[in-house]
């Protein structure tokens, strides 16, 4: 720990309320700790939830530095490896949280340590635990939703919840020493406590920084409603929506919808709902699921469209929103109403978002109408993006995803030697794979990132999401001056080393064997982290 | 009746139209383009009964066929945007224009404009379909459209048959909709001969006596012998197994006491009757042509090469038969 001066000691109600906290007279109170703003609220269980939350996630890295707050995350968490106490860490797509339940000691001792450590991240271990990144993302699996944030918002901003932590292959630890001073900062963070006062003991000194609000949102579809091409047996959509008490109440009238159509009805699915979660302070994701069978999936798609259609047309029964409304209001009838809806306001204070007392709330909600619901399932309908099986989805009305770019780049031309159809086209501005079906390109000055390999491979990830692989085993004339040409024209920032991969690895052209699979033209999947945190510890409060 | 006079055959009447005089108004009006007779029409047909649904669909379909109908049709919808009617007619139209650019002949035969001009009319058509069932669930004719859309956009089995399965919540014995749910199941768009005849089955047998559903078996073996080759066809239509079959269905639907003539009774008199006389059953096949005179479905008979002698060809063979 370094020695350092320490800010004064927590001062009860010192400042004015900020962002409307003062609605919450009387459930939660606040004050600052080291001058991080901090929510308390008493809970009758016998050990304490705590929290430490930090405006931070994967939607402020860049691809090129993907999971550096993952890291930083692990680096602070990194000295309490062996304790038994119930603690963990969670890096989202807008905040990193870490929590901690245990008696009132424990909880100081965790959360001191973890202010330590940010102070002075334990950079011996960062290759370590970059490796221990590398793993777990490794045995992570890719859910059927995995792939929609890329499809919407790109290789960038809110679409890398779904991209590799190519970080983990190539951060410096000065690129993650500032990004911890920078980002993991007093001023960019808020704490949340599970009691009636603020603990002795606490030292939470962190460096002075800014609060960062979350970033600008970037879209990939030039037309929505939008659709693209899914595996087998899943039925999924995503939309964006303007936050509001209807939108959560819609979403849960939507999951109903399909669960009643999808499943009771046409027994199409087994699973069948829909999710409302806060992707930043005045925009929410609506997001919806339906499993199918292999011989029913064509029902489930149509289903879906009906079910969807039918909420649009308004046709919804009063009782479907009163029962909606009444689970929502359930949520709100749990002791220890404010310890429970702490991580909830933790967030809205972090994010901006206005903070909503349990009794506007329920007013809100017993104002939603029929109405509104239709208001709401139309923006829905509007900005989504559905992911099917089979024959896509232009009959009902929505546009294909861009799956291939608009246009190519000139350059040398190196026939594939798999494929007498394929050509990559390297070139001044850009790299093109040419293919029956169309053109992928990444522009140099529109390349997310590119990884390179010691044998000469270069993989360029578009901004867009295209990526197109650059093996020179597999076209003709790749030399090495024109891989000199990629590495000297994309931007050094962008540009994750990778190790050398063993012999056995390196791909080489198939001859006579079948054509590799068209043009996965789009990043790989990746996993959907963390996004439900909050919601989690919202439940395990309920509990109590 | 339907027997030669000495001046020879009088001329056949293949227009549903002339077939059936009570639609007379609805072509004056299609001719007219007035969708205020149109629509007069439509709803002086008692949609709660069971065959005012059949008719309402028969009839939308018949308006389907009548040209550039589109254009009045369309400009009803924009003038009532929020009644079922004029949507469903207006996309039974587009459903026409869509199968009509894509031709009759067969899938590998057809070229990309034609499928892409297709697929264009379909998709239109089921973006109005998909907005009126969702906001009257309870319209059977939207639903039986919709089941023409998902066989010619490729949507599958299971979801044509979802289609099928919401109609018939509402009504249970549409034979329009069954016809169209049997095509759906043919191999040709997907399906097998087992679910082809097995539906064609169980919707007549579980349809009242004297309904129309019979014809669902007719049907079946129709598109069955046009699917096969040469002796194979020949002999398909001849066994007793079919005869037999198509000889019951006829006796619960179109040959039943209480069996009343309605406006779909060429379409099922004209299937039983080809059925039997392809399969060389003349004498079986009397009493269909025997009410059809000199009436016949054009798109019955139109699979048959030169359909207008044989028909009547036919129709002397049975006369000649019967005892």
């Amino acid at each position: 720990m370094t020695a350092q001066e320490h800010p004064p000691a927590p001062t009860a109600n010192g400042l004015a309320a900020p962002d409307g906290l003062d609605a919450l007279d009387g459930l939660v109170r606040h004050t600052t700790v080291h001058g991080i703003p901090t929510l308390f609220a008493p809970s009758a269980d016998r050990q304490i939830t705590a929290g430490l939350a930090f405006r931070v996630g994967h939607a402020d890295e860049t691809l090129p530095t993907a999971g550096i707050t993952h890291l930083v995350e692990h680096l602070a968490l990194h000295h309490l490896g062996l304790s038994d106490l119930h603690f963990n860490g969670a890096t989202a797509s807008t905040y990193t949280l870490f929590h901690v339940t245990g008696d009132e000691d424990e909880a100081v001792t965790y959360l001191n340590g973890v202010c330590a450590a940010l102070r002075d991240l334990p950079m011996s271990r960062m290759e370590t635990e970059k490796e221990i990144l590398r793993t777990e993302a490794g045995s992570r699996g890719k859910g059927p939703l995995s792939r929609m944030p890329l499809w919407r918002y790109g290789a960038q901003g809110y679409g890398l919840g779904s991209q590799d932590e190519l970080g983990t292959w190539s951060l410096t630890a000065d690129q993650v020493r500032d990004w911890a001073g920078t980002r993991f900062t007093r001023d960019n963070a808020v704490l949340f406590l599970t009691t009636d006062r603020v603990p002795d003991g606490l030292d939470l000194t962190l460096p002075a920084g800014r609060r960062f609000p979350t970033p600008p949102a970037t879209s990939t579809l030039p037309a929505t409603p939008a659709w693209l091409h899914g595996e087998d047996g899943h039925v999924v959509f995503t939309s964006v929506v303007r936050r509001s008490t209807a939108a959560t109440v819609f979403a849960e009238v939507l999951g109903r919808a399909l669960f009643q159509d999808l499943r009771q009805k046409g027994g199409y699915s087994y699973s069948a709902e829909a999710d409302y979660s806060s992707r930043d302070a005045d925009f929410a994701t609506v997001t919806a699921y339906a499993d199918a069978l292999s011989q029913k999936q064509d029902a489930a798609v149509g289903g879906f469209v009906d079910a969807f259609a039918r909420l649009r047309a308004g046709r919804i029964e009063q009782s479907e929103l009163d029962s909606a409304r009444g689970k929502l209001l359930k949520r709100y009838d749990v002791p220890d109403l404010g310890a429970a809806l702490l991580p909830s306001y933790a967030l809205s204070l972090l994010t901006g978002h206005r903070i909503l007392a349990p009794e506007q709330y329920r007013e809100e909600l017993r104002a939603v109408t029929v109405e509104d619901l239709r208001e709401v399932a139309r923006e829905a309908w509007d900005a989504g993006l559905l992911q099917v099986p089979g024959a896509g989805a232009d009959w009902a009305g929505l546009t294909q995803a861009p799956h291939f770019s608009p246009s190519g780049v000139s350059g040398t031309l190196h026939p594939s030697l798999e494929d007498e159809d394929v050509t990559l086209i390297i070139g001044a501005a850009g790299v093109t794979l040419s293919t029956p079906a169309g053109l992928v390109t990444v522009r140099y000055d529109g390349c997310a990132a590119m990884t390179t390999r010691p044998d000469g491979a270069r993989c360029l990830i578009g901004l867009d999401g295209f990526q197109v692989i650059v093996e020179p085993t597999l076209f003709g004339e790749v030399t090495e001056e024109r891989i000199a040409v990629l590495d000297k024209a994309v931007p050094p920032a962008v540009i994750v080393p990778l190790p050398a991969r063993p012999a056995a690895e390196i791909p080489q052209p198939r001859e006579g064997a079948a054509p590799r699979p068209p043009a996965g033209p789009r990043k790989k999947a990746g996993a959907v982290r963390g996004e439900s945190l909050m919601t989690r510890l919202l439940r395990a409060g309920r509990r109590k | 009746m339907g027997d030669s006079t000495d001046d020879g055959p009088r001329p056949l009447v293949t227009d549903p139209f002339d077939a059936v005089p009570a639609l007379a108004p609805l072509r004056d009006a299609a001719w007219d383009g007035d969708w205020e007779a149109v629509r007069a029409f439509f709803e002086g047909i008692a949609a709660d009964e069971a065959t005012g649904v059949e008719k309402i669909s028969l009839a939308a379909a018949l308006l389907a066929g009548v040209d550039r109908t589109e254009w009045f049709l369309e400009k009803a919808v924009k003038d009532r945007p929020a009644g079922p009617l004029p949507r469903t007619l207006l996309a039974e139209r587009y459903v026409q224009l869509g199968w009509r650019a894509r031709g009759r002949g067969p899938a590998e035969s057809l070229s990309w404009d034609a499928a892409r001009q297709c697929h264009d009319w379909l998709c239109k058509a089921e973006l109005l379909l998909i907005e009126v069932c969702a906001e009257e669930p309870a319209y059977v004719p939207a639903w039986t459209t919709r089941l023409s859309t998902a066989r010619g956009l490729g949507l599958g089995q299971s979801e044509a048959r979802r289609r099928y399965d919401r109609l018939a919540e509402h009504h249970p014995h549409h034979v329009r909709a069954q016809s169209e749910l049997l095509r759906q199941l043919s191999p040709e768009w997907g399906g097998s001969w087992e679910a082809a005849h097995g539906f064609a089955e169980e919707c007549a047998s579980a349809a009242p006596d004297g309904s129309h559903a019979g014809v669902l078996i007719a049907e079946a073996h129709l598109e069955h012998w046009a699917a096969l080759e040469g002796a194979e066809a020949e002999e398909y239509l001849r066994s007793t197994t079919v005869r037999d079959e198509l000889l019951r269905a006829a006796r619960v639907s179109v040959l039943h006491p209480d069996h009343r003539r309605d406006w779909r009774w060429t379409d099922s008199h004209s299937a039983f009757a080809l059925a039997l006389s392809l399969g060389g059953h003349a004498g079986d096949a009397a009493p269909h042509f025997a009410a059809l005179g000199d009436t016949v479905s054009e798109s019955i008979w139109r699979n048959v090469p030169d359909w207008r002698t044989r028909f009547i060809e036919y129709r002397t063979a049975a006369a000649q038969a019967t005892p």
